[in-house]
């Protein structure tokens, strides 16, 4: 395989990578915590997208899945934060409650899909009618291909959507003071809520590109949700655009690793350049708040 | 007593080892780790590996194990424990990651996925194992007390404040995280003789969240309440066997079951069952009086 064929796989790998940590990453800046629950989302989206895919006899439209799952994730993202987040954020708890919270979400999604389905892997129905093109002497996969396509266009989205909109105004308001946005008018539990539902739906859309890349089975989430949290840390934590670049980077530096090393010992050389990377540049790629304001 | 028995003790007891050891780091400090499975992997396969296969001594074998488990935390906290501490709890989750992927990569002294059973026997493990718990639970309720630990709760309260009283942070933390690591290597090598096969999957990270969803429910500021909580959660499920719920065992539930009483505990009582309650000579006097004071009234009722 050649080095411009491994890069362009590495791209859009990291692509789907980059969905998930744009979740993570946007609602750390504003509660600055990494939400683990967001891996339990992916894994039972994932299974929703799958029994509503293959319930039909003739499949429905993969658009179809992919709003499905969409307003599912959303509505689980919901479920979370009433059942995790909500009283935490009330009783103006510390901060470790929340991210024990969204540990202890996650794992209860992940053991109850586990009961429910078993330790199965369910292959999810190919999509496109070829598999692969050609162009130029390169061989692409379809499927990646759309899936970098339709990412690149999300993410587009979702960067004119914080910068460029009034809740996204609010959302960054949110994320460098909660008690003075509320003072400012700005009602701070609608946004958080806002946030969360916003991460589900795109957990949610990524749920499907990851059923359709690698099958669906109950770990999915939570082997993803490594990723996503290895590319917000290494693009600075808090940082959309710093959680953009270091996936891409992680799914590009995780491709020729498995290439040319072999993929299981890929997630401890992953570790060993987090490691690196943070000796060096602690702040990460573009992220700001690095130590604990006491 | 069944030898089914002792084996259960002898693993609620490692549990409540590795929950002691998370104590300096998580209560007292107000680090939250979810990697340590990861040094219980480290220090029980390197013990494994050196007495089977190279023939080095059991004890010295063991002691190099939990060497290893310093070293390798070491290596973890360095970069890390100048960074928030979210970044510290995101890499203990990377290095049990990684720590399963190297295992598996290594499968040809390993063992890989299908496990490592060349485990030596150990006679007398449920006495050892009580015996090591107790003076795990009583070394580090002497650190809660002593200098060190009082230096730990103020760099929980106030890491600024500390530092301007003297208080050498980065270091401090550093010790936290170290003597985290020792003790779930020790709990590690315990679990090892218990079961005499270990692979990937039982040092995997819902083994580490299992130790920190212990922790918390017993409660964060109580040692002997989170050390009571481990044993009890531990053991608990292996009465519910005989119990099913929809036509299965209720032992199935085990995790759903612990994850729903953690958002319990999170959602009502946030500061654990125990809150900060400690059998000092004083709370246990308390705690006396107003059992005799019930105990006195209920007489009074029946008469």
């Amino acid at each position: 395989m050649g080095i411009l064929q491994l890069l362009i796989n590495g791209i859009s790998l990291g692509a789907v990578y980059a969905i998930i940590a744009v979740g993570f990453a946007m609602v750390y800046s504003i509660l600055k915590f990494s939400n683990f629950a967001q891996g339990g989302i992916i894994g039972l989206t994932a299974y929703v997208a799958y029994f509503f895919h293959t319930a039909f006899k003739t499949p429905p439209s993969i658009v179809l899945t992919i709003l499905i799952a969409c307003i599912s994730g959303t509505l689980i993202a919901m479920a979370v934060d009433a059942l995790g987040f909500a009283r935490v954020r009330k009783k103006n708890s510390p901060r470790v409650y929340y991210m024990l919270a969204s540990v202890t979400l996650g794992m209860l999604i992940e053991s109850a899909v586990t009961v429910r389905f078993g330790q199965v892997t369910l292959g999810f129905p190919s999509v496109f009618a070829r598999n692969s093109f050609s162009i130029g002497g390169l061989t692409l996969s379809t499927r990646d291909m759309v899936i970098l396509a339709v990412s690149v266009v999300l993410l587009v989205v979702l960067i004119l959507l914080i910068h460029r909109t009034k809740i996204g105004r609010a959302i960054r308001c949110v994320a460098i003071d909660p008690t003075t946005a509320k003072l400012m008018g700005i009602n701070s539990a609608t946004v958080i809520r806002f946030t969360f539902m916003l991460a589900g739906c795109l957990a949610g859309i990524a749920s499907v590109f990851l059923a359709m890349k690698y099958s669906v089975y109950p770990s999915l989430g939570s082997s993803m949700i490594f990723k996503g949290l290895v590319g917000s840390v290494i693009g600075g934590l808090g940082s959309l655009s710093g959680a953009i670049v270091g996936s891409f980077l992680l799914g590009i530096v995780e491709m020729l690793l498995v290439y040319y090393l072999g993929s299981s010992i890929t997630p401890a050389l992953v570790l060993g350049f987090m490691l690196v990377f943070l000796l060096v540049r602690p702040q990460g790629i573009a992220g700001s708040i690095v130590q604990d304001k006491a | 007593m069944t030898k089914y028995m002792q084996g259960l003790i002898v693993q609620s007891a490692t549990v409540v080892i590795a929950v002691a050891g998370m104590f300096p780091m998580t209560g007292l400090t107000g680090m939250v780790s979810f990697g340590q499975a990861a040094f219980m992997a480290i220090g029980s396969y390197f013990m494994a590996i050196l007495s089977s296969q190279l023939g080095v001594p059991l004890l010295l074998s063991c002691v190099i194990g939990v060497l290893a488990c310093v070293l390798v935390s070491l290596m973890i906290a360095i970069p890390t424990m100048k960074l928030r501490r979210d970044y510290f709890a995101l890499m203990s989750i990377s290095l049990n990651q990684a720590v399963g992927a190297l295992i598996l990569t290594f499968s040809s002294v390993t063992g890989g996925a299908i496990g490592y059973s060349r485990i030596k026997k150990v006679p007398n493990l449920m006495y050892i194992a009580l015996g090591i718990m107790v003076l795990s639970v009583f070394l580090v309720y002497n650190f809660k007390r002593s200098r060190f630990g009082r230096m730990s709760l103020a760099v929980k309260n106030d890491e600024l404040a500390s530092r301007s009283f003297g208080i050498k942070v980065y270091p401090l933390k550093i010790k936290n995280y170290v003597i985290g690591g020792i003790f779930a290597g020790v709990a590690g090598i315990l679990y090892a003789f218990q079961t005499r096969i270990i692979d990937p999957s039982s040092f995997d990270w819902s083994m580490s969240s299992e130790l920190t969803i212990f922790t918390f429910f017993g409660g964060t500021n109580s040692l002997i309440g989170s050390s009571i909580s481990a044993f009890v959660l531990k053991i608990m499920p292996e009465y519910l066997r005989n119990v099913t719920v929809f036509g299965q065992s209720l032992q199935i539930y085990r995790v759903i079951l612990y994850c729903i009483l953690i958002i319990i505990i999170i959602n009502f009582r946030p500061a654990g069952l125990f809150g900060e309650w400690e059998p000092t000579t004083k709370n246990l006097i308390a705690l006396a009086r107003r059992a005799a004071k019930i105990f006195r009234r209920g007489g009074d009722a029946d008469a």
